[in-house]
């Protein structure tokens, strides 16, 4: 019976991880759907939305979660400028190597990293909200349960919102008509430009949106987590190994590739070593990359094709 | 008009000495430390504890009339600047005994210099177990050595706690692993059985896997070790599953700081942990030095002020005893150290392979309403140690 309980306790907390562990997976994917460029600065842009929750919630009270919609629409703008100003001019100069804008993003990852401990200094931060370790337990409302688990509020909560989130950015993309644009350019920029696809707007919000996502990812993140300047690299590697597993580009990959990875490291730390997460993360890494390319999206693709 | 003529003779005479007898009351004392790089933020700390102590004691009529400056060197944190601003010292400067600098590789460094121009020196904070394994006639520590950060901890489970079983948790570095290898060696040591050992990346984001493990092991006692914020989640993460076990104990570090109490809030009430000085201490003098510390410089000082500041006063302290200022009447004098100070009880003995060593108990910490408490060894306790811990569903 103890055995169960670990193993259901584990499952949980994998779920839970997986669930967070999309979001920040799911704006990355949708950049490098569109775009073709893999943002090396998201954990970045996270760690600035964290900053913008924790000083909202230092000066003016503001819970991490209602900060969502503070930090969502600053970031979102934010991402607007940075595609509009940096990453557009620099797709135009021509180079050696090809891959100017990803070279650029590891440029405004360090620039941010190195500009937040210059400005916060490198001290740990996090909000001690009240509910911080608040939880529900499967015997408060099932007495004679043979297993005792344990649900964390914030996580579950947070679980939630990201849930509500790949929601409306399902609706967005599927039936508005910026959604539609953005969809189009994504399984062919060509075809989207013959259309009258403004494909540089596109870019644009694109981009903000994959801001906004990795944004609430952060205020998600901040009341059960904590927060320094240099949190972002390890959120970016993350991001990338699930976006890789999930199919480059395919946001219903990253989402299943996100719970895949969370589910899979709480399972390695429980029954082989919690030592051996950052090992067992990247050989799922190249795993993926050479038996199956395509990432999970692949898969869903074949089986849509089959019906 | 005898009378006068005998007073105007002497203001004659004073004016006359005066000045030399000034020079020659003034004791002037250089301290190698690390005030730029890396280690800077401890070595202004300890330059600031050091000013302190200064002042008292220059108040109070200096050490043995004389008035005493100090001079700070700046080490850089590097064993080779510091070793070669103690050569000055020595060879120049003349000045009889040395003590002073930061971390453990500068310490060594002028270890080997003060043995082997014979002159004595107090290691005051660094902590290698070898620096006083290498039977260095001349060298005196006053910190206790890494292998003892936890024995304080140690006998409060034995002499309270009692357990049969321990979990332990640690980050995969340097730190981490040596503290866990010496918890299972003090473990072995008294038939506590070692359940669970598992460690961690530093940073990692949920716990709770590894502690639905320890919960399913149910050890008696948990023991971490941890930086800052791993710590807090740590606890968080605990309460959360509750898990109750008898004890949940800390290995300095990440659980000793204020920054554990924000962070982690009701979930570290009643954590323990190992510490080597706290501000609320009853050793005579240090809440004082605390209190005056945080006056003047808006915080509370680390254990490394409290060591610098206890440091002078043990060199007031021999150099007032020893019988002259020759090297070796100041090492006799250092050998017959038995006092008590800011920082805590201190003498320095032979043993256990250790040379000159200052064996002290080191301190358990309970978090108590909130607050950091000092609960063992129970002589110097600030606040009576809460246990058995209730369980966390009992908890309100």
């Amino acid at each position: 019976m103890a055995q169960l309980e670990l193993f259901l306790q584990t499952l949980i907390s994998g779920f839970l991880l997986g669930g967070l562990y999309a979001l920040i997976a799911l704006g990355m994917a949708l950049i490098m759907g569109v775009m073709r460029v893999i943002n090396l600065a998201h954990g970045d842009f996270m760690m600035i939305a964290m900053y913008i929750a924790y000083w909202l919630f230092t000066f003016f009270g503001i819970d991490p979660y209602v900060s969502v919609f503070i930090a969502a629409p600053a970031m979102f703008l934010f991402g607007l400028g940075i595609q509009k100003y940096l990453l557009t001019p620099v797709m135009k100069v021509d180079s050696i190597l090809p891959h100017n804008q990803v070279i650029l993003t590891v440029g405004l990852a360090m620039v941010f990293s190195n500009l937040a401990t210059v400005f916060f200094t490198g001290d740990y931060r996090s909000t001690p909200v009240s509910y911080a370790s608040s939880a529900w337990y499967l015997t408060d409302f099932w007495k004679n349960s043979p297993v005792e688990l344990s649900l964390s509020m914030p996580w579950t909560l947070s679980f939630i919102i990201a849930v509500m989130i790949t929601i409306a950015l399902w609706i967005f993309l599927t039936k508005t008509d910026t959604g539609k644009s953005i969809r189009a350019t994504s399984q062919d920029l060509d075809a989207a430009l013959l259309m009258g696809v403004n494909v540089n707007w596109v870019r644009m919000v694109t981009f903000g949106i994959g801001l906004v996502l990795v944004a609430v990812a952060g205020c998600l993140f901040l009341p059960i987590y904590y927060l320094y300047p240099a949190l972002g690299k390890q959120f970016t590697n993350i991001g990338f190994v699930i976006a890789v597993i999930g199919g480059m580009g395919s946001t219903d990959g990253a989402i299943i590739g996100g719970l895949i990875l969370g589910i899979f490291e709480s399972m390695t730390a429980t029954y082989i070593g919690m030592g051996w997460a950052p090992a067992g993360r990247f050989s799922i890494f190249v795993a993926a990359l050479v038996f199956l390319p395509g990432g999970v999206a692949s898969i869903l693709r074949k089986r849509r094709l089959g019906k | 008009m005898k009378r006068f003529s005998a007073i105007v003779s002497c203001l004659f005479l004073l004016s006359i000495f005066a000045p030399q007898a000034f020079a020659q009351n003034v004791l002037k004392l250089g301290i190698p430390l690390p005030l730029t790089g890396t280690n800077a933020k401890f070595g202004e700390i300890e330059k600031k504890s050091y000013e302190i102590a200064l002042g008292e004691i220059n108040a109070k009529g200096g050490i043995k009339g004389k008035k005493v400056v100090l001079e700070f060197e700046d080490s850089q944190g590097k064993p080779e600047v510091s070793r070669s601003i103690v050569e000055r010292l020595i060879d120049v400067k003349k000045q009889p005994v040395v003590f002073g600098e930061y971390s453990s590789s500068c310490s060594k460094a002028v270890a080997a210099v003060a043995e082997e121009r014979k002159i004595p020196y107090m290691v005051v904070t660094g902590a290698t177990d070898d620096i006083t394994q290498q039977n260095y006639k001349y060298v005196f520590r006053m910190n206790p050595t890494n292998a003892y950060y936890a024995t304080g901890l140690m006998s409060f489970l034995k002499e309270v706690v009692k357990p049969k079983t321990i979990a332990i948790l640690y980050e995969s570095s340097d730190f981490g692993t040596s503290g866990a290898e010496d918890m299972v060696k003090q473990a072995a040591k008294v038939g506590i059985k070692v359940l669970v050992k598992e460690q961690y990346e530093k940073g990692a984001v949920d716990f709770k896997p590894i502690l639905s493990k320890v919960k399913a092991a149910k050890p008696d006692v948990i023991y971490m070790v941890s930086y800052v914020m791993d710590a807090a989640l740590l606890m968080r993460q605990i309460k959360e599953l509750r898990i109750d076990a008898n004890l949940y104990a800390g290995g300095a570090a990440g659980f000793a700081i204020p920054e554990f109490i924000q962070n982690a809030k009701e979930a570290s009430e009643l954590v323990m942990t190992a510490t080597l000085w706290s501000q609320q201490i009853a050793y005579p003098g240090s809440r004082e030095y605390a209190e005056k510390y945080k006056k003047m410089y808006k915080d509370y000082p680390s254990y490394h002020g409290a060591e610098a500041y206890s440091a002078l006063y043990i060199i007031k302290d021999v150099l007032e005893r020893a019988k002259s200022w020759k090297p070796d009447d100041i090492r006799a004098a250092f050998k017959a150290t038995n006092m008590m100070t800011a920082f805590g009880p201190i003498k320095f003995e032979d043993k256990e392979g250790y040379t000159n060593q200052n064996f002290m108990e080191t301190l358990v910490m309970q978090v108590i309403k909130g607050k950091h408490e000092t609960i063992w060894p129970q002589k110097y306790a600030s606040a009576k140690y809460v246990y058995p811990i209730p369980k966390w569903r009992e908890r309100k």
